[in-house]
């Protein structure tokens, strides 16, 4: 039976580490490669040993698809090509490829220890790779050091060849161009919002297809479009369930907490510190306060670290067409990331008396620019710290969210944090009701739910299934969901058997059935339906006839040309959907089969009709027979 | 337009006090978009809560919200406290809800409706997120268009008071299906409200606004206030005991705008009788609610007229017939009604939240639930 498996790889339940094996029609691919962030041993890596038990990785994959920069969608990508060894197609979008080594680079900085493992992995194409094995923070925050071995090459080398791209799904709505994997696997991009260069993938083989949502938004963000997708009716839509359960609070109410923590501490002459990794949010959070700035009048400077408004802003601009209607018409005007109240940071500002908003990396407070700051104002309570996102375990974000409010510092250092500190999360997920909506959109035939326990979701389940009556799976990582399909096969019929057919008599009637003998052909992907003759001289065989011949006896006195005549009356007058002739040699035709009566050698009472037929009106041959068995209606 | 927090909070929201505008008038605003609105908001426990659909002809959800993080007291919040609800527990309903009672100390939900004159009780399951119907509780009613009042006596075996008419007042053993009171009489005044005060006593409220409290001990005589015909206030009337503080207690609210405030040790003699500035009649007085605040003395909400929840101070209120000012205006569903519908969205029901003393709960007929925690601008000086 044809069908679709679908297996969630990864260890545990928790949200992170996506990471989903599909096979369709004999194709396998990776939706994601990402990478549990609240583990530090390989717990945050996917299980790939359910892929690589069954040999060469790069022969059983077909592709890797990757649905935007995201740490747990694709933070184990490096891992996965180095450690594990593939080295196949990976597709993804312009902005994934560009910003996904600089949120690694992010990433590597926080376990930095005296310890420092360094696997260098020369690949195919001589290019040296470096991939840094991450440990656990031993409670205290170093700088990297700079060894002989440290990571230099640039950022972007740790991809491998060949690392496909796909162009831009810019409009919203948006869909890139189909993509062929091979001749028989197509992929299409669908705009996600989320974040910058976000996708949902349709994959396709055939009449079959998967649509995967990685993470997107339905509301469209101050920076992004919203997601949209059309009414692709997949088999299969296979999205993440984490958010499912949630009913979000709006933007504005969330927008307006922000502003008005900035501004309660603006204007008591604080300082604010929002710690931002070098994309994503940060470019959001300028826009809002820029705006908010500008309409209360506000004179206190907003500052951007310059390593953001080197790496970011450069690399929001090359994807401008990434963003929404808004943004790209106002880039014609004024281009919407040169701020007219938010500046360039110069470290020595830090020390600069009165109120300030400072934008500064790495988001966790691990390190760097941000970690700087923070111990400068960490001791005034007029002060205050916002933090945007999830942050590691180990990291001093992680620490004052916890409540902790003394921190030892290298050196011994103690220091006491009396500033404020409030979490503040922008993640722009759709929610359960955002799920609806694209399920809708899409029409799927099934949907897959990923990330949930099953338990806790029965109610969002039935909810699914009784509101688009489809069925609804969620599986636990490593188990295997298998659902049925019904491929349609295109065939093409050769016309000479067309036009054969109609020659047969009758026409078709269109609400009966009819019968319609021919050969098969299957050559390489090509399906055809030709007469037997056509296949055998294609094959070059010899065509052989089978024809079955039965006698059936008849109780009559009469010569057999008077008993011919009968049997043609009768059938004539019975079989009034079939063509039934009485030949000049005496012979009765019904359609292809031979009717002829002959005197019985020793009775002469009886007849002896020869029924002959060929093998493929076998049906109408038997039933003949049969018929003929009953005897034949009395003369009038 | 977007922009600042001031601007749109004088939006949001109105209070006398808000002299400078950019005083923030709200601690906190939560504003939620549910797949149905709701006309029932009801606690369990106090991070909690349950909503159900109304609509007719389709299938409804009751669902089981927790608070957002962030409402809990900062202790509790965690790590990463969220601004959003999450759906703990959901059901589905084949008929509109338009009342539900949790039954404390179980894992039961009954819930009141229409079609069909009965009382459906329902099971929060333990091990999964499912809310399930259990058994059905019959209710005597032949007018099909009335739909029964309930209340809970919870004990160790909690009874549901319920009744459509005074004449059909009965309290029913939730286990059993035992009928263990009876009003047993003949008038049958329409019924708009039920509430059990203690373990013996119930009050009730008519449409025409006839109150009263009765003992379930005793065969029915309950105190009550007197409505002389000449007197009647006319519309529809619901009511609600319970204010804190010395001052009356039980808050009568009339779809004329009208609030009257009686002390239950005489409910014959009104304590005060003032006009609210409501835009009136209420469109919908089926809709009206007036709630003390269990956290404040003397304070109490009122909504059902429009888009609005107003808070008012009753200290000191005496008197018949003078006008009053809200203390604090919500017009949250109105400003954030995005949805460019012809009519403005109507409150259908607010809640005050158990332990936090001036944040509320309302809901709208757009579907929208807001949280909310007012600034006190008065007590601010």
């Amino acid at each position: 039976m044809p069908e679709i498996r679908v297996t969630p790889l990864g260890a545990g339940q928790d949200v992170g580490r996506s990471c989903i094996l599909v096979s369709i029609a004999g194709k396998n691919v990776m939706l994601d490669c990402g990478m549990h962030m609240g583990f530090s041993d390989d717990r945050r890596f996917p299980d790939f040993s359910y892929i690589t038990r069954s040999g060469r990785l790069t022969d059983f994959l077909d592709c890797v698809i990757i649905s935007h920069f995201h740490l747990d969608h694709c933070g184990a990508l490096p891992y996965f090509s180095e450690m594990v060894g593939y080295d196949g197609p990976i597709y993804m979008t312009q902005p994934t490829q560009a910003i996904c080594p600089i949120l690694l680079e992010d990433y590597r900085k926080i376990a930095v220890d005296k310890k420092v493992v360094e696997i260098t992995k020369h690949i195919h194409d001589n290019r040296a790779l470096r991939y840094v094995e991450l440990l656990p923070l031993s409670g205290t925050v170093q700088e990297p050091q700079s060894t002989s071995n440290a990571f230099t090459p640039p950022l972007t080398h740790w991809l491998l060849s060949p690392c496909i791209l796909i162009p831009s799904a810019c409009e919203t709505p948006g869909t890139s161009p189909l993509m062929l994997v091979d001749d028989e696997l197509e992929i299409k991009a669908y705009y996600a919002g989320h974040v910058l260069g976000a996708a949902m993938f349709q994959i396709k083989v055939g009449s079959e297809s998967v649509v995967y949502t990685g993470d997107y938004n339905m509301t469209p963000d101050r920076h992004l479009g919203a997601a949209w997708i059309d009414k692709c009716r997949p088999n299969l839509l296979i999205t993440e369930s984490t958010y499912a359960t949630t009913i979000r609070d709006s933007k504005r109410c969330r927008e307006r907490d922000f502003l008005k923590k900035v501004h309660e501490t603006v204007e008591r002459g604080g300082k604010v510190l929002i710690p931002v990794f070098a994309l994503g949010r940060a470019q959001e959070l300028c826009i809002l306060l820029e705006t908010f700035w500008e309409r209360m009048d506000l004179k206190a400077p907003i500052y951007f670290s310059t390593g953001l408004t080197e790496k970011a802003n450069h690399y929001y601009k090359l994807f401008i067409p990434w963003t929404n209607q808004k943004i790209r018409k106002t880039f014609v005007q004024r281009n919407m990331f040169e701020f007219k109240h938010v500046k360039a940071f110069d470290r020595a500002f830090a020390d600069s008396p009165g109120p300030m908003v400072v934008f500064a990396t790495p988001g966790m407070l691990h390190a760097g620019q941000s970690l700087q700051i923070f111990r400068k104002w960490a001791g005034n309570e007029k002060n205050m710290v916002i933090m945007p996102g999830y942050c590691v375990q180990g990291t001093v974000g992680h620490k004052i969210l916890s409540g902790q409010r003394k921190l030892e510092m290298e050196g011994r250092q103690v220091l006491e944090v009396k500033m404020q500190v409030e979490y503040m999360s922008f993640s722009a997920h759709a929610d359960a009701k955002g799920i609806m909506q694209l399920v809708g959109q899409a029409e799927p035939e099934n949907v897959l739910l990923v990330h949930g326990e099953a338990k806790k979701m029965e109610f969002l389940k039935q909810k699914i299934e009784q509101e688009f009556r489809v069925s609804c799976y969620m599986p636990a990582n490593g188990e295997t969901v298998t659902l049925p399909t019904s491929p349609s096969i295109p065939v093409g019929i050769s016309l000479g058997l067309l036009k054969r057919e109609l020659a047969q008599g009758l026409l078709p009637d269109s609400k009966k059935p009819r019968l319609l003998h021919g050969t098969l052909i299957m050559k390489d992907s090509n399906f055809r339906l030709v007469s037997s003759e056509q296949a055998l001289k294609e094959l070059g065989l010899a065509e052989h006839q089978l024809r079955f011949t039965c006698r059936v006896h008849l109780h009559d006195t009469r010569k057999e040309q008077e008993t011919a005549v009968r049997v043609y009356s009768h059938l004539k007058s019975v079989l009034k959907d079939h063509c039934v002739q009485h030949l000049p040699d005496g012979s009765v035709t019904v359609e292809s089969i031979l009717i002829q009566a002959a005197a019985h050698s020793e009775d002469p009472g009886t007849k002896v009709l020869l029924v002959s037929w060929t093998y493929q009106d076998e049906e109408l041959g038997s039933y003949l027979t049969s018929l003929l068995k009953k005897g034949l209606p009395q003369a009038s | 337009m977007w922009g600042g927090t001031c601007t749109e909070d004088s939006a949001w929201a109105s209070t006398p006090a808000a002299g400078k505008w950019h005083l923030p008038v709200y601690q906190d605003f939560h504003a939620f978009d549910l797949s149905g609105a709701t006309r029932v908001l009801e606690w369990i426990g106090d991070k909690g809560i349950l909503v159900a659909g109304y609509e007719s002809l389709k299938k409804n959800e009751i669902l089981h919200l927790i608070l957002p993080l962030r409402l809990s007291v900062k202790e509790n919040q965690g790590l990463f406290p969220e601004r959003d609800f999450k759906v703990r527990h959901g059901g589905f309903s084949d008929r509109s809800v338009f009342d539900l009672k949790y039954v404390p100390d179980t894992r039961l939900l009954v819930t009141s409706g229409l079609p069909g004159c009965y009382l459906q009780v329902w099971q929060v399951a333990e091990d999964s997120d499912v809310i399930k119907a259990v058994s059905t509780i019959d209710v005597h009613e032949k007018e099909g268009r009335l739909w029964p009042r309930m209340a809970i006596f919870s004990s160790a075996a909690p009874g549901v008071l319920h009744g459509a008419r005074l004449s059909s007042l009965k309290v029913v053993d939730l286990e059993s299906q035992k009928t263990t009171y009876s009003s047993g009489i003949s008038d049958d005044e329409l019924l708009s409200s039920l509430q059990v005060l203690d373990a013996d006593t119930f009050a009730f409220c008519c449409t025409s606004g006839r109150l009263g409290l009765v003992d379930t001990r005793q065969k029915w005589t309950p105190s009550e206030n007197f409505r002389p015909g000449s007197g009647s206030a006319g519309g529809r009337w619901c009511a609600e005991a319970g204010g804190r503080g010395p001052g009356p207690s039980i808050a009568s609210l009339g779809s004329d705008g009208q609030l009257c405030l009686l002390d239950p040790r005489d409910l014959c003699q009104p304590v005060s009788l003032v006009q609210c500035p409501v835009s009136m009649p209420s469109p919908d007085p089926e809709l009206l609610r007036v709630t003390w605040a269990p956290g404040l003395d003397n304070c109490l909400a009122i909504s059902g007229f429009d888009g609005t929840v107003q808070v008012y101070d009753v200290t000191s209120w005496g008197g018949m017939g003078r006008q009053v000012e809200p203390l604090f205006t919500h017009k949250g569903h109105i400003f954030l009604d995005g949805n460019g519908m012809d009519t403005a969205p109507l409150v259908t029901t607010h809640t005050w939240h158990p332990c936090k003393p001036r944040t509320l709960l309302s809901a709208a007929s757009d579907a929208s639930l807001h949280v909310w925690d007012w600034v006190d601008l008065h007590a601010a000086r």
